[in-house]
């Protein structure tokens, strides 16, 4: 295979209400691995999308050696070599190693399967990504990075020009990240255009030749990996980051609502001690994997833990659940809003009274009119944009999907709030109320713990901030104290 | 830019097609009745009617309950055998506390007592497996379906007879306002479905229903009770087929094992007819009711008309499987 290069010239892609890419030049050439950064939102996953055939550009034009290139579908795509492996894998668990690489492929004798050919194949694919799996092995014994180094095979079976990895190490422990490294300086070295896209900066200096950086739909530059250290990329990802100011009328008081003490579940959060006060907005910080979710999920008793306890106003709680949670006064907005917070197929209003349906009724029989009393009171305070409170909760947009999972808590008139990864996947404005949800609350004397991925978010919104990695709080910090770039690289110490 | 407002039609052609397919089923039955009024001699008659209910209300009773089941995600499989047993064990009880000299009146309310509390225990025990271990509601009662049919069989592998007292026929054959009146188990069905509706829409159980239905871990994590919400319809099943037993075995004036098998299909379908969605969380028990007239009056319908059974269960596949092709349209035209 010769040399190899994919080539963007002004790409704009346009979505209602946002710009997600705005006039992107990008250069990736074979034998290489090209890593491509950005926080959430920066615009790199719609990148992948636009050369993987998944979406078509506004404007602009993309080409493979000189070739321009025009998709329609991301089989047009493939058919020009242009693969991409995606972090949901897309292995069949009940079928072979060996089916799965060659699926919808499988060669074929006298009209049927032939499989002494079919594990040659694929045999000979992974001997190729010297990669250790049996092709005869079923697919759900293989572990994390063994699924994802067959899901690389599966692409390179289709003799590719270009590999894109959307996150590959995302589900993987850190001591199966060096394999997955082998296999793809395996397929670097085979001459493919290897791009690599992936958030844990900590990784980089290990696997990527070059990076591109993409903040806020452009493309900030692209650097030889060599030259450059990791603080230099994070100020590249952030640039000069505007707080907004954190309203200086909010009182927190001394008085300690929430102790939680020697928390721990095996594999995610180790002997977590932590209080929190009235009035008070706690911020976790910490990377993907580091067990916050798990944390605030194991407090709020959606998860059994193994040791430790929480102190909720003078009342114990060990392995609570959230039946008690709801008694206490405490709520969690889940970490995915329509998976773990709406019921989506159900109407706003009754997604607004779930959490308050005891509060609501006259002991066993509903009571309508004080339901919608309380459903409409969060619609108007928070502002809910809807054509009808009868309407489905699917009919909303992200951000007022949110308001709703917050208006079902608010409704309980909480004490305590667990918000987990409320901003994900909603724009600026919809953010921005969220917060100020958050400190209205606060003034009304309602704690809160918050946990982001977004590091800027927690200095704007927090009065207190602990970082966790590896399932333990490492440190205390006041957000005054630090900048983002600070905080990023506080969080991802001694990752790797 | 162009404004919401401005943007608006006046008339909203979609909701329109919305409300026409929600309510799809009660125009079908509509024009059911019509056809048949003019096709069928007899049909739109006082007796005929009556006959259609009393013949309706004993897989219709426990159609209602099936319904909040099947809201939930859940399913029971179980409740033919659920019928059979109960007869089986009401006549037992009779003929042993009688041949001991009891009073078979006496005996009788004991003989029901048991198939109630049968009914909490069954029910209880499907719920709490299901929930605590994860078991699909599927297998778990087709088993249960199994377990039941045999012991009713063992508990009748010896003669029994029947020495009901004559109230609890009447229970099965009585007719309230002379022998052109209403049958009683058309006034069950009627109290059961004031009771089922009023659970449904009024109660906090008929709200978690829904909830447990449309998404079990979001309705968890708003401090739902779902295990208990999970046991209280399981028990309210079965003990809408014990009730079902007990009118079944009034009305043959027998208590045999193989009463009541292959119900759960029928009874399955009238609720599905009725709209109910299978993947669980949307659905009404007013549904249901139309459910079961509808299916009744098309199974009338068709035995006036003289086709025989063979015919009338190609019919019954066709309106079932036209009510499951229309809910998984109208859940496209929704989303």
């Amino acid at each position: 295979m010769g040399a190899v290069e994919i080539r963007t010239e002004h790409i704009v892609k346009d979505y209602p209400g946002t710009r997600a890419l705005d006039d992107v030049d990008v250069c990736f050439d074979s034998g290489r691995v090209h890593a491509v950064v950005g926080k959430n939102g920066s615009g790199k996953s719609t990148l992948i999308k636009i050369l993987a055939g998944a979406v078509k550009p506004t404007s602009g034009r993309f080409f493979l050696n000189d070739q321009e290139l025009s998709f329609e579908s991301t089989a047009d795509a493939y058919e020009k070599g242009i693969v991409t492996v995606y972090q949901e894998m897309s292995l069949v668990p009940g079928l072979s190693v060996a089916e799965n690489i060659l699926l919808g492929r499988l060669p074929m004798k006298y009209g049927a399967i032939d499989w002494r050919n079919t594990y040659r194949q694929a045999g000979e694919l992974l001997r190729q990504m010297k990669a250790d799996i049996d092709p005869h092995e079923m697919t759900y014994r293989l572990s994390m990075w063994q699924m994802q180094v067959v899901e690389i095979t599966k692409a390179l079976s289709f003799n590719p020009a270009v590999i894109m990895l959307d996150e590959p190490t995302s589900a993987l422990a850190q001591h199966e990240v060096e394999n997955l490294f082998d296999a793809v300086r395996t397929l670097r070295d085979q001459g493919v255009v290897v791009i690599y896209i992936t958030h844990k900066l900590q990784e980089l200096p290990r696997i990527a030749d070059t990076v591109t950086v993409l903040r806020d739909g452009k493309s900030v530059g692209t650097v030889e990996m060599k030259t450059v250290e990791n603080k230099d990329i994070i100020a590249m990802m952030f640039g000069k980051v505007e707080l907004k100011d954190r309203p200086k009328d909010i009182q927190v008081s001394n008085e300690v609502v929430m102790q939680v003490r020697g928390l721990s579940r095996a594999g995610w959060y180790d002997d977590v001690s932590f209080e929190l006060r009235r009035g008070e907005v706690l911020g976790i910080a910490g990377m993907l994997g580091s067990g916050r979710t798990e944390l605030l999920r194991g407090i709020f008793g959606a998860d059994p833990v193994d040791r430790g306890e929480v102190v909720i106003e003078g009342v114990t709680y060990k392995n609570t659940n959230p039946i008690q949670m709801v008694e206490a006064r405490v709520g969690l907005t889940p970490e995915n809003r329509k998976t773990q917070g709406l019921i989506l197929i159900h109407s706003i209003r009754d997604n607004l009274c779930y959490a308050s349906m005891n509060i609501t009724a006259n002991g066993w029989v509903e009571n309508k009119r004080k339901r919608n009393q309380f459903a409409e009171r969060q619609v108007k305070e928070l502002d809910i944009r809807l054509s009808s409170l009868d309407a489905s909760c699917n009919s909303l947009s992200g951000g007022n999907q949110q308001k709703v999972v917050v208006g079902n808590w608010l409704n309980i008139s909480p004490h305590i709030m667990l918000y987990d990864e409320p901003s994900r996947g909603i724009d600026v404005n919809a953010k921005q109320q969220v917060f100020e949800i958050m400190w209205t609350e606060a003034r009304k004397g309602v704690s809160s713990i918050f946990v982001s991925t977004e590091l800027e978010e927690l200095l704007e919104v927090c009065h207190r901030i602990l970082i966790m990695r590896h399932g333990r709080i490492v440190q205390e910090l006041s957000p005054d104290a630090v900048n983002t770039n600070e905080l990023y690289e506080l969080c991802m110490r001694g990752e790797d | 830019m162009t404004t919401i407002a401005a943007s608006r039609p006046a008339f909203d052609q979609r909701k329109l097609v919305i409300f026409l397919l929600d309510h799809i089923i009660e125009m079908c039955l509509l024009a059911l009745i019509i056809l048949l009024t003019f096709t069928s001699h007899g049909f739109l008659t006082w007796a005929n009617w009556m006959n259609i209910f009393r013949s309706n209300s004993l897989k219709g009773v426990i159609s209602l309950g099936m319904t909040l089941a099947i809201i939930a995600g859940l399913i029971d499989l179980s409740i033919g055998s659920t019928v059979g047993l109960t007869g089986v064990i009401v006549a037992l009880v009779c003929r042993e506390m009688v041949a001991r000299g009891g009073n078979v009146n006496v005996a009788c309310l004991i003989g029901m007592g048991i198939c109630l509390a049968m009914a909490a225990g069954i029910g209880w025990f499907y719920g709490y497996f299901q929930h605590k271990m994860g078991m699909p509601p599927f297998i778990i009662t087709l088993a249960g379906k199994f377990a039941l049919f045999g012991l009713a069989g063992i508990l009748s592998g010896f003669p029994i007879a029947n020495q009901f007292p004559d109230w609890f026929n009447q229970g099965g054959m009585g007719r309230v306002g002379g022998s052109n009146g209403i049958p009683i188990p058309a006034i069950v069905l009627a109290v059961t479905f004031v009771i089922v509706l009023f659970i449904a829409n009024y109660t906090k159980t008929g709200r978690a229903t829904y909830a447990v239905g449309g998404n079990p871990e979001s309705a968890r994590l708003s401090g739902i009770n779902v295990g208990r919400t999970k046991v209280l319809i399981f028990i309210i099943v079965q003990a809408l087929a014990v009730i079902s037993g007990f009118m079944y075995s009034g009305q043959v004036m027998s208590g045999t094992y193989s009463f009541g098998a292959g119900w759960e299909l029928d009874v399955i379908a009238a609720v599905i007819v009725g709209g109910t969605s299978f993947n669980g969380g949307a659905g009404s028990v007013w549904g249901t009711l139309v459910g079961i007239v509808f299916m009744g009056v098309i199974g009338n319908g068709m035995t006036l008309l003289n086709f025989d059974i063979y015919t009338q269960n190609v019919v019954r596949a066709v309106i079932l499987f036209l009510a499951v092709l229309l809910s998984s349209y109208r859940a496209k035209a929704k989303a």
